[in-house]
């Protein structure tokens, strides 16, 4: 069964809800961060035409979006049950939502909408889909076939208990769940169960809007809408027990309530007046009404689902000769002046050369994809503003893209994370990882450098114990660094154990060397690996543990071309579960010009953001990252 | 041709001849009606005063400004795009700008509305805030919005202080660098140190006292931190940005909010709660609007 179905706009205001069972606002959220915003999670959707889906928790979540109106609808169940019909019911509701309330939702300057006449459009949508599926499982449905054409109270009999219990249930959650200010208006089971009597003794000039309104929907209505009419008239009599029953059930009081909101749908005449009217009337006349009101709902929604799929249809489809070159020309204006609807096929030109711009500024072709079917997603079925052409909204879109990549999840700030640690009395620890000859020990020793420029206490732990001449190497940095940070009154030093041993083991004791003299920040170099030496990568999990690196960096060349994403992503898995990698050195940025795009490769592989981009041959030759002036220089 | 020939422009000015009565007549007519029009094109589009709201992820942000709305708090969700709506300052809060004016004036009823900017908080979504944050013409003050339960922790704390720096250091950027004497106008900022309601909320003056060490400690960083990678890469259209600047005196010793007078920003910090099982207590901020309104 469903727990939650939530329609919510893009700014963050929920519109309508109906939850079966309680659903923790996180479930969401994350769904909207994971997904809409940092898109770590790429959602997978199975065969063609089936809707992505999201999991989190125990949860599976499916959602679908109305782009220019700024509407999500999110569908949340639990991952256990399997539910076919979700896909369908998320387009109908949007093409009902949007039919319905297309016009309000263009206002400005405001978040309010009044929506709580959707109820009954929602729980018929449900009962629909879900019947078509599963009709033996629903109790629902299963209650003995009776006449029902008869006004008589004494049908309360015939209701199967279990069944009233149902009813109550459903009552209750949706009651306290929903958002919306009166609780009265949204009471969603009644009226959705009532519609199916057939209506009796109406007035006229409401049955001839009525029957207009049938014959309408008759003519509209496509294939699909075909299908799930029938299915309705042949669940028909089963039905109307069920409403009979519960009908009987109920207090006075509580048949009041439920005439609220058919004056909701109805949406003629004042909630007070309707509940005069229901007082002078007969239990029979109220039963007849109310289902009046509901089965012109009933078709009413038929013919809005219609409506918006026919839309949909004729924006796609190409109209004759005449026709075409008309919208051809219409197209070519609307292009220039702006106000144009984007399809798949307008973007798909400009997108191919945006594509071809960016893997010239090396930025690796799953980064490119990635980048431009996240741009297709944001601009599919939007607008152009007036004035602006589809190659330059395509251009905002794009930067819009990278800045949301290359943007850290959070604060980058290095010296107060030094700070934070140090606090707690431990020294900082940061190890330096990569593939070979990338510049591991030069970064290292600017990194060192930056440090004890802001008065730190460096130890650098010399853990390639692999590659011969490495530990002199640094050793020949750590002299100079000593050399230069005599003015700036850092202090540095070299642990060293020789070749041979383990690199962990050296790192461990690099870190219990420091605490106990005094350093506050350990600068781990580790042997330069190819990224598929199986053996040599997993020995990263062994070093990760022992030296419980605060910090781990990986250092990558800029001109590194397709191998990027692999080395970054195996890097990233090498440390076992549960700890990856926590930022980016690219080095060597100063030899590529503006071909910088293996910034954007390293993040898109991993989610891991960069920390700093060596830019030179000296020690301060280390820059942080400015996200602006990179989306630039990639633009241009 | 002198002025005074006889076919000189001033002759035919003043000749009795048609033309230059038809001239003189469609000036004499239309000049007025051109001038109307272009003075009340120009005054139509009043656009309301301003408030923008900023402040990280999940602070209520969507949430109070729902409350402004409709006097009632929605349910919210994480926004991805910004979101602006008309509010009407609740009863019994007098904008400063109409002490004067009896309730039963429309344009007291005017006075009281006003378009509240509601931004997406989270770090990779803060483009917005800074568009936003670009052009300040309407805005009469900012909100920020900072949950008080997740600001006693560090990585809350540092999440809204860092933002809250860069904030700040736009609008002392802007009042420095404005080209009049006078400099631009002011515009204060509230801090709104939100869900006052759960027990693990920092009150409001030790809320202020965080932001204020965790914006201190942003600033020295920042000061001896790393050049941006902007300089070296991006040519020479960067280079006049290398100059930088620091929050406040200097950048020197503790950072105070009240620091910021000095450039034109006065800075506000007051508890509340949008949401909370005795109802919200927005009032204080609702206040806050009015005084600047
Ligand atoms: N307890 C409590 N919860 C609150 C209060 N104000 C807001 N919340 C909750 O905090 C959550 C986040 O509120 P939002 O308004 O969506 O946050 P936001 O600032 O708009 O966040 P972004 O849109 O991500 O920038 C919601 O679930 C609110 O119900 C409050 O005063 N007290
Ligand atoms: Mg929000």
């Amino acid at each position: 069964m469903l727990d939650t179905f939530e329609i919510l706009t893009t700014s963050g205001v929920v519109l309508w809800s109906r939850s079966y069972a309680p659903v923790s606002s996180n479930i969401i959220n994350s769904l909207i961060r994971d997904v809409f915003i940092e898109e770590r999670i790429q959602p997978q959707s199975g065969d063609a035409g089936q809707k992505p889906t999201y999991r989190k928790e125990t949860y599976t979540l499916k959602w679908t979006t109305a782009k220019d109106l700024g509407l999500i609808f999110v569908a949340v169940y639990q991952s256990l049950v399997h539910l076919t019909w979700i896909d369908k019911l998320l387009d109908n509701v949007r093409a009902l939502f949007v039919g319905l309330y297309g016009e309000q939702l263009k206002k400005e300057h405001t978040s309010k909408l009044d929506c709580s006449n959707f109820a009954p459009y929602f729980e018929r949508q449900i009962q629909d889909l879900e019947g078509s599926s599963d009709s033996a499982t629903s109790n629902v449905k299963l209650t003995p076939p009776s006449s029902t054409d008869n006004d008589s109270a004494d049908e309360k009999s015939l209701k199967p208990p279990a069944l009233r219990k149902q009813q109550h249930q459903l009552y209750d959650t949706s009651a306290d769940s929903t958002p919306v200010p009166t609780p009265e208006t949204s009471r969603p089971t009644t009226p959705a169960q009532h519609h199916l009597i057939t209506g009796k003794g109406r007035p006229g000039a409401k049955l001839s809007r009525r029957d207009r309104k049938k014959a309408s929907a008759a003519s509209t209505q496509p294939s699909s809408g075909d299908e799930t009419s029938a299915k309705r008239k042949a669940k028909g009599s089963a039905k109307k027990n069920r409403v009979w029953g519960e009908f009987g059930a109920e207090e006075e009081d509580s048949s009041v309530v439920l005439d609220y909101s058919q004056s909701d749908i109805r949406d003629e005449g004042s909630a007070t007046e309707a509940l005069e009217e229901i007082k002078q009337e007969t239990w029979g006349r109220k039963t007849g009404k109310g289902e009046f009101v509901l089965k012109d709902i009933d078709e009413e929604m038929d013919q809005i689902i219609a409506a918006e799929n026919a839309k949909k249809q004729s924006s796609t489809a190409s109209g004759g000769i005449v026709g075409s070159s008309l919208g051809a020309i219409g197209g070519l204006f609307r292009n220039v002046v702006g106000g144009k609807t984007l399809t798949k096929e307008d973007l798909a030109k400009p997108l191919k050369g945006m594509e071809d711009h960016l893997l010239k500024k090396n930025v690796a072709r799953e980064a490119v994809v990635r980048l431009c079917e996240s741009v297709e997603r944001d601009l599919v079925g939007l607008k152009t503003n007036s004035f602006t052409t589809i190659d330059s909204t395509l251009r905002t879109s794009m930067e819009k893209a990278l800045t949301k990549i290359l943007t850290p999840t959070s604060s980058l700030d290095l010296l107060r994370e030094i700070q934070t640690v140090n606090a707690t009395g431990r020294p900082y620890v940061i190890s330096i990882v990569g593939v070979n000859g990338v510049g591991k020990s030069t970064n290292l020793s600017k990194i060192a450098f930056f440090l004890l420029q802001n008065h730190h206490r460096v130890l650098v732990a010399a853990a390639d114990t692999f590659r011969s001449g490495a530990v002199e190497q640094l050793g020949v940095h750590v002299r100079n660094l000593k050399e230069l940070s005599k003015r700036e009154g850092g202090e540095v030093d070299l642990f060293e154990k020789g070749y041979g041993k383990d690199a962990a083991n050296i790192a461990a004791d690099a870190v219990a060397h420091a605490s106990k003299n005094g350093f506050n920040v350990v600068l781990i170099d580790t042997a330069g690996r190819r990224h598929n030496d199986q053996r040599l990568m997993s020995s990263l999990t062994k070093f990760g543990k022992l030296a419980k690196p605060d910090k781990i960096l990986m250092v990558a060349e800029a001109l590194v071309g397709t191998d990027s994403v692999a080395q970054a992503r195996n890097f990233n898995a090498s440390f076992g579960p549960g700890r990856g990698l926590d930022g980016f050195v690219i080095s060597k940025c100063d030899t590529v010009g503006d071909m910088i795009g293996t910034i954007v490769s390293m993040v898109h592989a991993t989610g891991v953001p960069v920390v700093f981009l060596g830019v030179g041959q000296h020690y301060a030759d280390l820059r942080g990252l400015n996200v602006s002036s990179v989306c630039r220089l990639l633009m241009s | 041709m002198a002025w005074h020939d006889q076919d000189s422009w001033l002759t035919a000015a003043f000749a009795p001849k048609l033309s230059t009565i038809v001239v003189t007549l469609l000036l004499t007519l239309l000049l007025p009606i051109l001038l109307h029009h272009f003075i009340y094109r120009r005054a139509t589009p009043t656009t309301l005063p301003t408030f923008l709201l900023l402040g990280p992820s999940g602070a209520g942000k969507t949430a109070l400004l729902t409350l402004a709305e409709r006097n009632q708090v929605a349910a919210t969700r994480t926004s991805t795009s910004p979101l602006a709506v008309e509010a009407l300052l609740p009863e019994g809060f007098t904008p400063a700008s109409s002490h004067y004016r009896s309730p039963g004036d429309p344009t007291f009823e005017r006075s009281r509305c006003f378009l509240l900017v509601d931004t997406p908080g989270h770090g990779k979504l803060r483009h917005f805030a800074t568009a936003q944050l670009a052009d300040l013409s309407n805005v009469r003050g900012i909100v920020f919005v900072v949950d008080a339960a997740a600001v006693a922790e560090e990585a809350g704390l540092n999440e809204a202080a860092g933002y809250l720096h860069d904030v700040l250091l736009t609008l002392q950027k802007r009042y420095t660098g404005a080209k009049t004497s006078k400099g631009p106008k002011e515009i204060p900022v509230l801090v709104a140190a939100n869900k006052e309601d759960l027990f693990t909320a920092l009150p409001q003056h030790l809320a202020r006292l965080e932001l204020e060490k965790a914006i201190s400690r942003i600033r020295k960083s920042k000061a001896t931190g790393l050049k941006d990678s902007g300089v070296a890469m991006g040519g020479e259209e960067d280079a006049m940005e290398d100059e930088r600047e620091w929050l406040g005196e200097g950048g020197e010793g503790p950072f105070e909010f009240q620091q910021m007078e000095e450039v034109g920003t006065s800075v506000t910090v007051l508890g509340g709660n949008v949401l909370g099982s005795e109802g919200s207590d927005v009032k204080g901020w609702f206040e806050w609007i009015a005084e600047h309104l």
